[in-house]
Order: structure tokens, then C-alpha cells, then sequence
């Protein structure tokens, strides 16, 4: 037996030498360039201008998380009680985003969004508003596009929770006389919830590191620690101060981390009940 | 994200587009690539890529790479060495990277002139050795130990002539005259000329916009902001806000505005007047694989007045010298940024400032336009 436990030391090797060294190599870089000390911490901590793009940040992510797992939450609702055939369709148009590369999608919202794009068309068209509404290149056009490629991730670990609800709960519910929405409210709800605490940290997580979407979509006025970090590294070639807000990305993505470990367990991520 | 799309990068065609502002998140990609290459003290890769018998030139990608390769055809026969193009973009923290750990990947750089200054001052680029490159062949734009001019381009006003034929705008106080010129506009997103165009419009005279009063320039992007639909990152962007509408008006590069100008049957029209025109550079990565003097010999043969003509032929580059203008068709004279007479119209930007305030500012300007 011993000699199977061999068989998943790739693994342990691959995140050592693919993760954590270059991390550590990143943490260097931030407390030795362009000199040995704190210095680059202490930017991070004075600048108005890097503050502002980490509370933006923070801000959009959050609000990506809540709208996004909003969604899912319907969509992943829908398919519990859908026929065979039912989920099988809501299964294809979850994952269908997947298959579009992510450039692709944002490129597509910008056709659609922009002034003179179908939605401000249709909008002036049928005389709802005057002139165009700015729906991107801004903060609400980041918004549009990371929400659309966060719901699929936001999506799956509701499936898995909502499956396990056991219907004989629910007819439990209803025999012993609640109704429709008191059944949703005191029994599915709080038995999703781990669901949708997972589905919560998944989003934020990823959110938290977008680059691609909120660069084209916010029209370089809803840059995000991400394009920060590429600015400072590739257009200022100030990789200590790159380093530094790498590290603060990361640690903001630990704690989002050990916060949802503490409140549900990390076996959700996995998909065995904690 | 852009990442970041230099003037060099044009496509022709509107389809193309697309595909392009894909290069751009490849590069970054590539960039990314290559620094964990050289973290991880990959330096034999370079073997792969270019041996001592060819010479490899970085630029920024896109329709860049072939535009390369058709004007420098003839440098093989020359030298007898092979010339490779490599389109994944020598951003300063890239060839700093390179040259600190010993994996030096290019024999020669296209890149931003205040880089060149900023990487000579680190000491990760040899020095240009005037013996072989004929530094008289350079008639506009810089000349340094650690770089020299290879060609320019201008920042032009690019604007709707169905709207404002009539009366087209002459100046960037025209451009920031949304009463007189109604619509929206579009700017660079990288911040080069844009100081300078807000202080020209803020009527700064021309002579005495440096050193860049910063405050002041940015007090008058910040005026412009309401107006400003967004900043482009790629040259295909500047000319579809331009083609579509969005924009009555955009800061542009020459290159696009032509091409813009083209694709709209002269719906869209541009002007050099008050334009910002800027030289690109030429510099050499410290240990680069092909040696140094393999490098002069291509910046020798890419200065040579008939290859500069080349390069405004296929690209719309302009020669860093007026005495290549005259090998130029009056077609492409009237577009060349660095014809005597379009060089009359227009203002010198000052790269030497950008290399001592490059980082503080650009900090600074884009926050004020992320805000």
C-alpha cells in the first residue's frame, strides 16, 4: 500500500516547485528592491492612488460576488426542480461560457454596450432614454463582464448543494403544514446555505485576481489590483512595488480563505459535507 | 490588458482588428513566459531561439513583425546574417529581466526612447558604438551612448470631417473646445504627449513646454475627463471609436489616422498641425546573444536612408532624416511626420524629461483617469 501513497507526490512536488518557491521569490522582491526593508509596504500604505484601486477592487468584487451568486442561486434553483431533460439544458448553457475564450466575451459586451451598440439602439429606439446610457468602459461595464464570467463558477457548488437536499424534507415541510415559502425560507434556504457560502468565495477569489475583463470593459477607469500589478512590473519596471501588491492580493485571497474555512469548512470546496 | 500597444502595432483592416487586440493579452502572456524562464535561470533557451549567425530584433507584435521583415529584407545580404523578429515587446522590466539573469533573449530592441535612457542609466545596455553607426544619417530625434532614433511617429488629431469640415480643428486648444466642437473624445492611454497637448491647450507656448508643469497639465486632463468616452490602449481602438462614432474627435497616431482616414473614404480626417512627434529607438541588451557588434551592424544597415524609406513605404514610419523624404513618393511625403514641412507644424516631444519623471507621473496620471 505504502508504495501507491508514491503515486500523488507529484502533486505535493508540483505545488512546491510551481507555487510556493516563486511565491517566496515574489516575497523577497517586495522586501529587497530596490532596497532591503519595508519600504515598498510603506508606499502601499501612503499612496492615495494604490489605496483608491484596492478599495475599487474590493468594491467590484464584492458586488460581482453578491450579483453573481444572485443569479446562480435562481439558475441552480431552477434546475433542482427541472425534469431530466430540463437540467440537461441548464447543464449545456452553464458550461457553454466556458468554451468562449474570455476576450471574446468582453469584446462581445462591448459591441452590445456601447453608445451606439444594440442595447443603447434599442433603448433610444423605443425612446426609454434620450441619449446613450454609459454602460461600459466604467465601473458598471466591469461589473457586467465579470459578472457574466463569474455566475458559471457560482453555479456549480449551488448544483452540489441543492442536490443533496433530501426531497423527503420537503414534503415534511409541507405535510406538517408550511407553505411554499416557508418551505424555501426555513428549510431549503438553510440547508443551501453552505452552497452558497462556497459559491461566495469561489467568485470573490477569482475576482479578486481579474485582469483581462475590467481592463477592457472599464476603459482604464476601473483599473484593479491586477492591472496595478502589471503596470508596476512591466510598464515601470518597479518590481518591488509589483511584488508588494502581489503579496497584499494574496493575502487578501487567505483570508477570504481561512474566513470561509472557519464559517463552512473547506470540505465544501471538495464537496464532501463538513 | 493591455497591456500596452505601442504606435508600431497597425492592422490594416477592420476584421483584423480584433484578432490584434488578442495580441495583446498574448504578449503579456509571452512577457510573463519569459520571466519565469528567467527566474527559473533558463538561459539555455536562448540557444533555441538565435544562434550567433542571426540577429533577433524585439518589437511590439502585431502587423509590426512583417512590417520588420519586408523593410529589412535586404540585411541578410548585407551581413550574412539572419534576421529574426521577435513581436513580444521590450518593455523596460522585460529587458531588465533578461540582462539581470543572464538569459538575454534579443540582439536589438525597438523601444520607448526614455526607456533606453532609464536602462542606460541601470547599466543592462551596451553602448552604441559610433564607429560603426553613422550617427550623421540621423536628422531628427535623439542620439545617446545607449540609443539613437531608428524612426517616428506623431500624435495627430484624428476628427469627423462630415461634422467639422468645414472649420477642422488646428489645435489642442481646439480639441479641448467641446462648445466649438461638440462630441466626445478619445486619448492615448499611456500617457506620452497627453501632458504636453493639455499645457499646448492650456496655452503653454511650444517653446516653453519643458520641464512639463505636471499640476497644471493634469488640472486641464481632469477639465477634458467628462468628455472623454475612454483611452485607448491599441491603435485599432482609436480608429473604431473614430469610425463608429463614438468619438467627434481623438489624440491618435499618425499611422491610424490614416488608415482611418482610408477605410472611411475621407469621413474621418486628421491634421499635423499642432500634432506631438516623437522618435522610437534603437538599443542593445547588455550580453545580448548575437554580441555587440553583430547588433551595430544592424542598426548600421537599418539607418541607411533607402531602408528608412522602406520603412515609411510598407509602415508609414517616418525616416528619422529629412534627406530620406526626398526618396518618398508625394503621397507618402504628405503623411511623413518628419517631412520639413510637417515638421514645421508640429511640436518635438522631450524624451530626456520622460526619463527622469516617467514613474512619478504616469502614477500619478493614471489615477487621475482610472478615478
Amino acid at each position: 500500500m505504502r508504495i501507491y501513497a508514491l503515486l500523488i507526490l507529484p502533486l505535493p512536488l508540483l505545488i512546491v516547485v510551481g507555487y510556493l518557491l516563486p511565491t517566496l521569490g515574489v516575497l523577497g522582491w517586495s522586501l529587497s528592491l530596490p532596497k532591503v526593508g519595508l519600504q515598498n509596504y510603506a508606499t502601499i500604505l501612503d499612496s492615495a492612488a494604490i489605496q483608491t484601486v484596492i478599495w475599487r477592487t474590493l468594491r467590484i468584487c464584492l458586488l460581482t460576488t453578491v450579483i453573481s451568486v444572485a443569479i446562480a442561486y435562481l439558475i441552480a434553483f431552477r434546475w433542482r426542480f427541472a425534469s431530466a431533460r430540463g437540467r440537461l439544458l441548464i447543464e449545456l448553457f452553464v458550461l457553454l461560457p466556458f468554451w468562449l475564450s474570455m476576450l471574446i466575451r468582453a469584446f462581445a459586451w462591448l459591441v452590445l454596450l456601447r453608445n451606439d451598440g444594440l442595447v443603447n439602439q434599442s433603448l433610444m429606439g423605443l425612446g426609454l432614454v434620450d441619449e446613450p446610457l454609459a454602460l461600459v468602459r466604467n465601473e458598471l461595464g466591469a461589473l457586467i463582464g465579470m459578472v457574466h464570467f463569474m455566475v458559471p463558477y457560482a453555479v456549480l457548488p449551488l448544483l452540489s448543494s441543492m442536490r443533496q437536499v433530501d426531497d423527503s424534507l420537503l414534503r415534511a415541510s409541507s405535510s406538517l403544514g408550511a407553505g411554499r415559502w416557508q418551505t424555501l425560507r426555513e428549510v431549503f434556504l438553510p440547508l443551501t446555505l453552505p452552497g452558497v457560502a462556497a459559491a461566495s468565495a469561489t467568485v470573490f477569489v477569482f475576482s479578486l485576481g481579474c485582469f483581462v475583463t475590467p481592463a477592457l470593459l472599464g476603459g482604464g477607469k476601473a483599473a484593479m489590483l491586477a492591472e496595478s500589478i502589471y503596470i508596476q512590473m512591466f510598464q515601470l519596471s518597479n518590481w518591488g512595488l509589483g511584488a508588494a501588491l502581489s503579496i497584499v492580493l494574496m493575502a487578501m485571497v487567505a483570508v477570504c480563505a481561512v474566513v470561509f474555512g472557519k464559517l463552512v469548512g473547506f470540505g465544501r470546496f471538495t464537496g464532501r459535507q463538513a | 490588458m493591455k497591456d500596452k500597444q505601442r504606435f508600431i502595432d497597425d492592422a490594416v483592416e477592420i476584421a483584423q482588428q480584433r484578432v490584434e487586440a488578442g495580441t495583446l493579452s498574448r504578449r503579456s502572456f509571452n512577457q510573463l513566459l519569459m520571466v519565469m524562464a528567467a527566474a527559473a535561470g533558463m538561459g539555455p533557451l536562448r540557444h533555441a531561439f538565435a544562434d550567433s549567425a542571426s540577429v533577433v530584433v524585439a518589437n511590439w507584435g502585431g502587423d509590426a513583425v512583417p512590417a520588420f521583415e519586408k523593410s529589412f529584407a535586404g540585411f541578410n545580404a548585407a551581413s550574412g546574417l539572419k534576421l529574426l523578429i521577435d513581436g513580444s515587446g521590450p518593455t523596460e522590466g522585460a529587458v531588465k529581466t533578461q540582462v539581470n539573469s543572464g538569459a538575454v533573449r534579443w540582439d536589438v530592441c525597438d523601444g520607448e526612447m526614455y526607456s533606453s535612457y532609464r536602462l542606460g542609466k541601470e547599466g543592462v545596455l551596451t553602448p552604441i558604438d559610433y564607429s560603426v553607426v553613422d550617427k550623421s544619417l540621423i536628422g531628427y530625434g535623439d542620439i545617446h551612448d545607449f540609443g539613437l532614433a531608428n524612426y517616428t511617429y506623431s500624435y495627430v488629431i484624428g476628427f469627423d470631417a462630415k461634422k467639422f469640415g468645414k472649420n477642422p480643428p488646428k489645435s489642442w486648444a481646439d480639441f479641448w473646445d467641446v462648445k466649438k466642437y461638440p462630441g466626445k473624445r478619445t486619448l492615448y492611454k499611456w500617457m506620452s504627449a497627453n501632458l504636453e497637448c493639455a499645457l499646448l491647450a492650456d496655452g503653454v507656448p511650444a517653446d516653453q513646454l519643458y520641464p512639463l508643469d505636471v499640476d497644471r497639465a493634469l488640472r486641464k486632463i481632469e477639465e477634458l475627463m467628462p468628455h472623454v468616452v475612454t483611452h485607448w490602449s491599441t491603435g485599432a481602438e482609436s480608429q473604431q471609436l473614430l469610425r463608429d462614432g463614438e468619438v467627434s474627435m481623438g489624440q491618435m497616431w499618425h499611422t491610424r489616422a490614416e488608415l482611418v482616414k482610408q477605410d472611411t473614404g475621407g469621413a474621418i480626417d486628421w491634421t499635423f498641425d499642432n500634432a506631438i512627434v516623437a522618435p522610437s529607438v534603437w538599443f542593445v541588451p547588455k550580453n545580448n546573444p548575437a554580441g555587440a557588434a553583430n547588433a551595430m551592424k544592424f542598426i548600421a544597415y537599418a539607418l541607411r536612408p533607402e531602408v528608412q524609406a522602406k520603412l515609411m513605404e510598407v509602415y508609414n514610419m517616418g525616416p528619422v532624416d529629412s534627406k530620406a523624404n526626398s526618396l518618398l513618393s508625394p503621397e507618402l511625403q504628405r503623411i511623413n511626420p518628419t517631412s520639413p514641412e510637417n515638421l514645421g507644424k508640429q511640436v518635438s516631444m522631450n524624451n530626456l524629461w520622460y526619463a527622469d519623471h516617467y514613474s512619478e507621473t504616469l502614477d500619478r496620471y493614471l489615477a487621475l483617469i482610472g478615478g
